[in-house]
């Protein structure tokens, strides 16, 4: 056995054992494996293994255009895949210094928020049912396959998105999308209320997550950690407002925090974020106006000029960026893909010993990891 | 200010609007812990580890080290150029999140890094041999494969 796992182990109490949460668990939500150490129900330690979904997403970046690795990024976060896909079309535009018009820019935000709302609506649901509660994960599908719906009529696809284009996206939205996004923003604003007292309100549910995995303060700085698990530690910080991109600077919204720092505290935040997101959906569908969806000129080749760049967008699960260096030809030299779930998952040998079994899955539920995106 | 204190490494201000970071620097990688520890005494974290495989140009790896702050974004890129056969020094002691960073680049690079406390494969499997994200890196010819 690896000596890193020897303990110094209590005479009266022998019956320290190890177990494999994984590969194939529904709780790792992936092929994720963790290496527990526990003695009785009580994590003695957490090791991690990942790579059992490794695609090469980076190695594939190195052998093929800019524009041919388009429909890669929404595949390394299959839940955020708008986010992705979009982020790393401005990545592009900013190094190109590509121009892109105002619709398509509204088009962008709309869609990436509904992405946002339809990811933690499908984190809810299984978060809940790592939790021993089959219900909300219904009531969660049931909303999300109404954003699919309506991102399918514009994209195409429901899932992997492939939408956005360098200089704008590649189809246009007509009105009938901005009704049904409408609609969905009245429908969904109650739905939230009822949500909360379903969930929220649980006795079960609290004493399953209250005080449970509570990240350290001194893990921030550490581990990097972003997005709502952050948040929920009260640091409020969200790339959408520390350095916006695209138009997100145009919006009123707030970016919700609470201090405890455990798996409840990371579930108001989600909560809340859900509410936030849908206030930057109306504000944009309100406003958008007509014109062209994509740049009239962008350039033929891409080709960004030589040197290294690093862009950053807020996907659900934090800070997504990208490291492109350019050799000023058509290949990237290097794309190094900044994941959030990489860093949280990193985490889990100094956050899980101590805690019981049961909690060890509430924490992995509570971070909302998706484990192509650890991969790669 | 950060800088200052940095300031034999800090080469020039890079422009964000057009680079997406702040400050860039070159180091030698035995001063990277050094660098690691200033940051970490500043409140920043570390956002990225990278390498660049630029043995045909340069004959080196490059080492990327991206720090930042919450709040107002101050991206700072330490690169550090090692030679293809030395090693680098780990700073996993300084910032646990560079612990799987440097595993990664072990695993896709190869660069071995001293004093990291468990420098084995991450993303291939155990047993691969050989480093994918080398530039000159050919597939190894597997048995469980029909070509």
């Amino acid at each position: 056995m690896d000596s890193r796992f020897e303990v110094a182990q209590d005479p009266q109490n022998r019956d320290t054992y190890y177990l494999n949460m994984g590969p194939q668990h529904p709780s790792t939500h992936g092929v994720m494996r963790i290496k527990l150490h526990l003695d009785g129900e009580r994590v003695i330690s957490a090791e991690p293994v990942i790579g059992y979904g490794h695609r090469a997403h980076e190695k594939m970046a190195e052998n093929r255009d800019y524009l041919q690795f388009l429909p890669n990024p929404s595949r390394v976060d299959y839940l955020g895949g708008m986010i992705y896909n979009v982020g790393y079309c401005q990545a592009i535009e900013r190094a190109m210094g590509i121009d892109v018009p105002e619709r398509a820019e509204y088009i962008r935000i709309i869609c990436n928020e509904l992405n946002r709302i339809s990811s933690h609506l499908l984190w809810l649901g299984t978060f809940l049912m790592d939790l021993g509660a089959f219900t909300p994960f219904l009531y969660a599908f049931d909303d999300r396959e109404k954003i699919l719906d309506i991102l399918d009529r514009i994209t195409g696809s429901r899932l992997t998105y492939c939408y956005a284009r360098f200089g704008g996206v590649s189809l246009d939205v007509d009105d009938v999308f901005l009704e049904q996004v409408a609609n969905f923003c009245t429908y969904f604003r109650d739905r939230i209320k009822e949500f909360e007292k379903l969930v929220i309100g649980n006795v079960i549910f609290r004493e399953r997550t209250i005080g449970v995995g509570v990240f350290a303060p001194d893990l921030v700085q550490k581990y990097a950690i972003t997005g709502p698990c952050l948040r929920a530690m009260g640091v409020a910080h969200d790339v959408r407002k520390a350095e916006p991109y695209g138009i997100y600077d145009r919006f009123d919204f707030d970016v919700p925090t609470q201090t405890e720092g455990d798996c409840f505290a990371r579930t108001l935040v989600r909560m809340e974020e859900l509410r936030q997101s849908i206030r930057i959906v109306e504000q944009a569908t309100s406003a958008m106006p007509d014109g062209p969806f994509v740049a009239a000129r962008v350039p033929r080749r891409i080709r960004p000029p030589e040197g290294d760049c690093y862009f950053c967008v807020e996907s659900p699960r934090g800070s997504f960026g990208m490291y492109i260096a350019s050799d000023g030809s058509d290949i990237p030299f290097r794309l190094k893909l900044r994941t959030p779930s990489f860093s949280h998952i990193s985490t889990m040998p100094a956050v899980m010993p101590g805690t019981l079994l049961a909690d060890a899955v509430a924490i992995l539920g509570s971070i909302d990891i998706v484990v192509p995106e650890i991969d790669r | 200010m950060i800088a200052d204190k940095l300031s034999s490494f800090i080469r020039d201000a890079a422009p964000y609007p057009e680079r997406g970071y702040h400050l860039q620097g070159a180091a030698l990688p035995c001063n990277l812990p050094q660098i690691a520890g200033v940051f970490l005494a500043e409140g920043f974290h570390l956002e990225m580890l990278t390498c660049q495989d630029r043995r045909e140009t340069d004959r080196v790896f490059r080492l990327i080290y991206q720090f930042n702050r919450y709040g107002a974004p101050q991206r700072h890129v330490i690169s550090a150029d090692l030679s293809p056969d030395a090693t680098a020094p780990s700073i996993a002691a300084i910032f646990p999140a560079a612990d799987w960073y440097e595993r990664e680049i072990f695993d896709m690079y190869g660069v071995v890094f001293d004093g990291h406390p468990d420098l084995k494969r991450i993303l291939m499997e155990e047993d691969y041999v050989g480093h994918p994200l080398l530039k000159n890196f050919v597939d190894p010819p597997s048995p469980y494969r029909s070509e």
